[in-house]
């Protein structure tokens, strides 16, 4: 503690940069530590909950006793829509609450069609986690490969490339998302509900992600392949393949991760975004985007909670990903690769 | 001068293929010209309205011949009307661009504004208070999209507190001033969020590095006041980085932040584009496509001329080349 407070002082030196590094170090690290466990809890949670999202157990027990008004995603009631959650003792419903229903339920209250916000949360969680995962999953095995072949072999491969990713930077990356997820979307002429798959969104999210990828793995194989150890397994007659998968590659594996963690953050605000304009995966199958979507037009009159708790959920999501890929990039030094 | 030949000749290239890989994608969309015919006789037409809204539109021509027919459009100024509602595609881009303007230029002075003083002295007081807090918040800052941002703040001035008007209503600085800055303070706030936050990290990591320098110790020798040093000597040297992401944004808000236009019902570039797309108005769509092109272009050069004032060198070695 007294550490903190000479930093703080008033009468701390005019240059600090030198005079204040020591004691910032381990403050800095004592702070991450906990910040870290918090994200790595609450990401586990999360996902622990996005994969048993049907039998959700904080919601069974609850309401075990009054089957009627348990609400689950698959199994809405009207009777208690718009519900605000249990601990805003503060809020209101804004529709007319009905004689016998409770006025708050859950964890965070329930959405126009009685749906439990919470469930929904996490099916939207299943969605979400499920689609930005494949998608930086698949952008960064093409983004490594292109990457390393046009930083390693450079030449017509690495000119081919670089232009390549040049026309995607490019179009505008909203059009081309666009572009694709219509176009793989056949029109809904029958009117029936129509579940869209998800491999349009993924497939327009890896075609998005793969520029940036392959430009920073290109950087990162290039410093490598000058380097001694390199030079020498070719002396010594190593394929181009071995140098590339068994000298090159477990080097890049630290940045790729920070890359991956950084990308997936990006990745989920990105299908995020998609959704919220109506271009992912349609209901009934929620995801964070189309949730918060769904919860504007509530929001104005006065059910918050239908628009901001997924927003929450979302939220905290994407900043404890983001802590987790700061803490990596620092233990893995590599700053300077990601900036 | 070859440089800049050069620099011309290649984003003509980039342009030139962006939009006809345009052209050729809005044409693949499914549904295709059905999609555009039904659109504008209403379901069920006939075939011979149909070949007929098709001979009218030019859409029975090549690929080819359609895209330059619109090149030449392009270059000429006769942008022609919309496929829907025949409306002048110029008066509709016209109607659109001061909405993305108004927002980029809103949002890039209030992020600014706040990144600069805030990042300075964060780098200054390393590690203070001070530092720790605008780190964090940017940080977390970071982690908003603006679709989540969008709802705490109309929550917070518009339905709480009916400060600000939700949806935005759009009027001209000349017509009434006091509505224009009410309209546009919510989705300006918005979008200046993550770009503070943004600008404040970029310009704090490099502050940092720049006070490491003997020049600044040597100005401290010589009795420069904290002010000065941060401002005059420290800060020009500092600002690659954030020159370069803020031209990238005016670039991004100018193709519109589509988001933010639907949720407060401004019609920006972003709205006009990604409408044109679903309503498959193919010649605006490539409009908007080519004017973000050439913005980008601008905005490069832009940045060209800003490295140039930051650090002479730059201007010395393109001399020389």
């Amino acid at each position: 503690m007294t550490d903190i407070k000479v930093i703080t002082d008033e009468n701390a030196p005019e240059v600090p940069l030198v005079a204040s590094d020591a004691p910032k170090r381990i403050k800095v690290k004592r702070r991450g530590r906990v910040t870290k466990w918090l994200a790595i809890a609450w990401l586990a949670f999360v996902t622990i909950s996005a994969i048993g999202a049907n039998s959700l157990p904080y919601l069974k027990n609850s309401c075990e006793s009054n089957d009627k008004l348990c609400s689950t995603a698959v199994k809405g009631n009207l009777r208690i829509s718009q519900l605000p959650p249990t601990w805003a003792f503060f809020a209101d419903s804004p529709a007319k609450p009905v004689v016998g229903s409770p006025t708050h339920l859950g964890a965070m209250g329930t959405d126009k069609n009685g749906f439990d916000l919470f469930t929904r949360a996490m099916l939207g969680a299943r969605n979400s986690l499920i689609i930005a995962g494949l998608a930086i999953t698949f952008g960064l095995a093409i983004g490594t490969f292109l990457g390393m072949v046009a930083g390693y072999f450079r030449g017509w491969a690495d000119t081919f490339i670089e232009n390549l990713s040049n026309v995607l930077l490019a179009f505008p990356a909203l059009l081309l998302a666009i572009f694709l997820v219509t176009f793989f979307n056949e029109p809904d002429t029958t009117g029936s509900a129509n579940t869209r798959p998800l491999w349009p969104i993924i497939l327009a999210l890896v075609i998005l992600s793969i520029p940036p990828l392959t430009r920073l793995v290109r950087a990162n194989t290039i410093a490598y392949a000058q380097r001694d150890f390199v030079v020498a397994a070719r002396s010594v007659g190593a394929k181009s393949s071995r140098i590339l998968f068994k000298e090159i590659l477990p080097n890049i594996v630290p940045t790729l991760i920070t890359f991956a963690l950084a990308g997936l953050a990006i990745l989920i605000v990105a299908e995020g975004a998609l959704a919220f304009l109506g271009l992912s995966v349609e209901a009934p199958v929620p995801t964070w985007g189309a949730m918060i979507a769904a919860g504007s037009e509530p929001l104005r009159n006065g059910a918050w909670w239908i628009a901001l708790m997924p927003a929450l959920v979302m939220f905290l999501t994407v900043l404890s990903i983001n802590l987790l890929g700061d803490v990596l990039a620092q233990r893995f030094n590599s700053r300077e690769a990601i900036g | 001068m070859r440089y800049v030949l050069r620099k011309l000749a290649q984003t003509i290239f980039v342009v030139v293929v962006v939009t006809f890989l345009t052209s050729i994608a809005l044409r693949f969309l499914p549904g295709g010209n059905d999609v555009v015919v039904a659109l504008r006789t209403g379901p069920g037409a006939t075939p011979e309205q149909t070949a007929k809204v098709i001979e009218e539109l030019g859409l029975d021509k090549p690929l080819l011949t359609q895209y330059f027919s619109w090149m030449k459009d392009f270059v000429t100024g006769d942008w022609g009307t919309t496929f829907r509602t025949n409306q002048s595609i110029a008066a509709e881009v016209k109607r659109a661009m001061p909405v993305s303007v108004y927002l980029m230029i809103y949002g890039q002075i209030l992020a600014l504004g706040i990144a600069v003083p805030t990042a300075v002295w964060s780098a200054y007081k390393q590690n203070s208070r001070f530092d720790r807090a605008a780190t964090t918040s940017a940080f977390a800052m970071l982690s908003m999209p603006n679709f989540i941002v969008a709802p705490l703040l109309i929550l917070f001035f518009s339905v709480n507190n009916k400060w600000f008007p939700y949806p935005s209503i759009y009027r001209s600085v000349w017509d009434s001033p006091i509505d224009h800055f009410k309209a546009f303070a919510l989705p300006t706030l918005t979008i200046a969020i993550p770009l503070y936050a943004g600008y404040m990290r970029v310009l704090r990591s490099d502050m940092i590095g720049t006070l490491q320098n003997d020049f600044i110790t040597t100005a401290r020798a010589k009795g420069v006041g904290t002010g000065q040093m941060l401002f005059k000597h420290a800060l020009r040297p500092s600002m690659f980085s954030l020159v370069t992401s803020a031209a990238v944004n005016v670039g991004a808000l100018m193709g519109g932040v589509v988001i933010v236009e639907q949720i407060f019902s401004l019609n920006g570039m972003g709205r006009l584009t990604v409408e044109s797309v679903f309503g498959r108005e193919y010649p605006t769509v490539q409009y908007c496509v080519v004017i973000l092109a050439i913005i980008y272009i601008f905005i490069n050069l832009f940045v060209d001329l800003a490295y140039a004032w930051i650090d002479p060198r730059v201007r010395a070695s393109r001399a020389l080349g």
